[in-house]
């Protein structure tokens, strides 16, 4: 399947870990295909899957965040996780240091247009949200990635 | 005519079209300050691509691969939530594990394949690995590294360990190493995007429902690999 190394781009981008990208896109992958009925012949399979993947994503930040209030907060549980997870041996390098900076909402419209070269349209409708809001969180996610690329330069 | 921060990300993504374009070009063209603002965008986008690039070239792992084979293989949606959850609980073996996989890394050996070995027990060389390899001092490209190597509740020591030919828990009895849980090895050349493999989570999963108390530290492996793990 052709889609595939974009699908797992998408993921890792989101996930800012390879292997937390992997077990996005294999769930990703897995709901689709139990879905599969519902996806409309003529409508771009690769949008579809993107939104899958998305959702996913975010159903598992909530629960991950809500696990992690009950004992610390929020910043120090996702702090713990990575930490001690094997996958902290990754070297990110500053572009992927700068991304997990970024708060989740724009991190994916930053992936979506500037990675993945969605048209605004189409990464609002992935999203689901007005393009006018897309717009928005993509300048603040942009210079967000650019003051902090632009310190580390 | 003023240009909002707005419009010229959107000028840069390709987003303007037609006489506004124009109009944003002329004026990017008498204003250096901008034209630096729009350079700075180009410049982070190749960053970007450059950044995620890889990705696109890497070799995809066979769990990404494998449900697409075909309808038969497709796991369950619920069983890879279950296997997250298993992932994500094996925190507490990580101290231990961490070391080792970074290692493993490096592993590109093939081990030749089951060679005569009494059913059930290792082989000659995964049983050599298993008697005198200790995680602390194991050499980094070690064909078969250890994972973790702990006790059970009747006091046999079991040593998880994963290799390039075959992967699993072994545990010690009296004829040798007992193979209680055997996975086909981590083969193939890993990249950054797949170490660490699905192979090795499952197996810490198990090792934690197997161990009595925690995993032996290096003292303690050191002394048991001395009285020959009895």
């Amino acid at each position: 399947m052709d889609l595939l190394p974009r699908l797992r781009r998408f993921a890792i981008g989101l996930a800012g870990h390879p292997f937390d990208g992997d077990d996005l896109c294999q769930m990703t992958i897995e709901r689709a295909l139990t879905n599969r009925a519902k996806w409309q012949e003529g409508t771009r399979l690769d949008s579809w899957m993107y939104r899958i993947m998305r959702n996913i994503w975010i159903d598992e930040a909530r629960s991950r965040t809500r696990r992690g209030r009950t004992f610390v907060d929020e910043e120090a549980g996702f702090a713990i996780g990575s930490e001690g997870a094997q996958e902290a041996q990754v070297e990110l390098g500053n572009v992927g240091r700068a991304m997990e900076r970024l708060p989740d909402d724009q991190r994916e419209a930053v992936l979506l247009v500037m990675v993945e070269g969605y048209a605004y349209k189409e990464a609002a409708e992935i999203i689901g949200c007005p393009i006018g809001t897309l717009n928005s969180r993509l300048v603040r996610g942009r210079d967000a990635l650019l003051a902090i690329l632009g310190d580390a330069a | 005519m003023t240009i909002t921060p707005e419009e010229l990300a959107a000028f840069a993504d390709a987003e303007i079209i037609g006489e506004r374009r124009a109009q944003i070009e002329a004026a990017i063209a008498a204003d250096p300050a901008l034209a630096q603002q729009l350079a700075a965008h180009n410049a982070l986008k190749a960053q970007l691509s450059a950044h995620f690039a890889p990705i696109l070239k890497a070799p995809l792992p066979d769990r990404l691969t494998v449900p697409l084979g075909g309808h038969d293989t497709v796991i369950s949606f619920a069983g890879a939530r279950g296997k997250l959850a298993v992932r994500k609980s094996n925190l507490r073996w990580g101290w231990v594990v961490g070391p080792a996989l970074a290692a493993s890394l490096a592993i590109a050996v093939f081990l030749p394949r089951g060679s005569g070995e009494a059913a059930g027990f290792a082989g000659p060389k995964l049983a050599l690995a298993l008697d005198e390899q200790l995680v602390a001092t194991q050499p980094a490209d070690a064909s078969t590294r250890i994972l973790v190597s702990f006790k059970r509740p009747d006091g046999s020591y079991c040593r998880a360990f994963n290799g390039s030919a075959e992967s699993g828990i072994a545990c010690r009895e009296n004829r040798g190493w007992k193979l209680i849980d055997a996975l086909p090895g981590s083969t193939g050349a890993r990249n950054q995007f797949n170490q660490a493999g699905s192979e090795n989570a499952t197996l810490l999963a198990k090792v934690q429902q197997m161990a009595d108390g925690p995993a032996l530290d290096s003292k303690q492996e050191a002394a048991a690999a001395r009285d020959g793990w009895r």
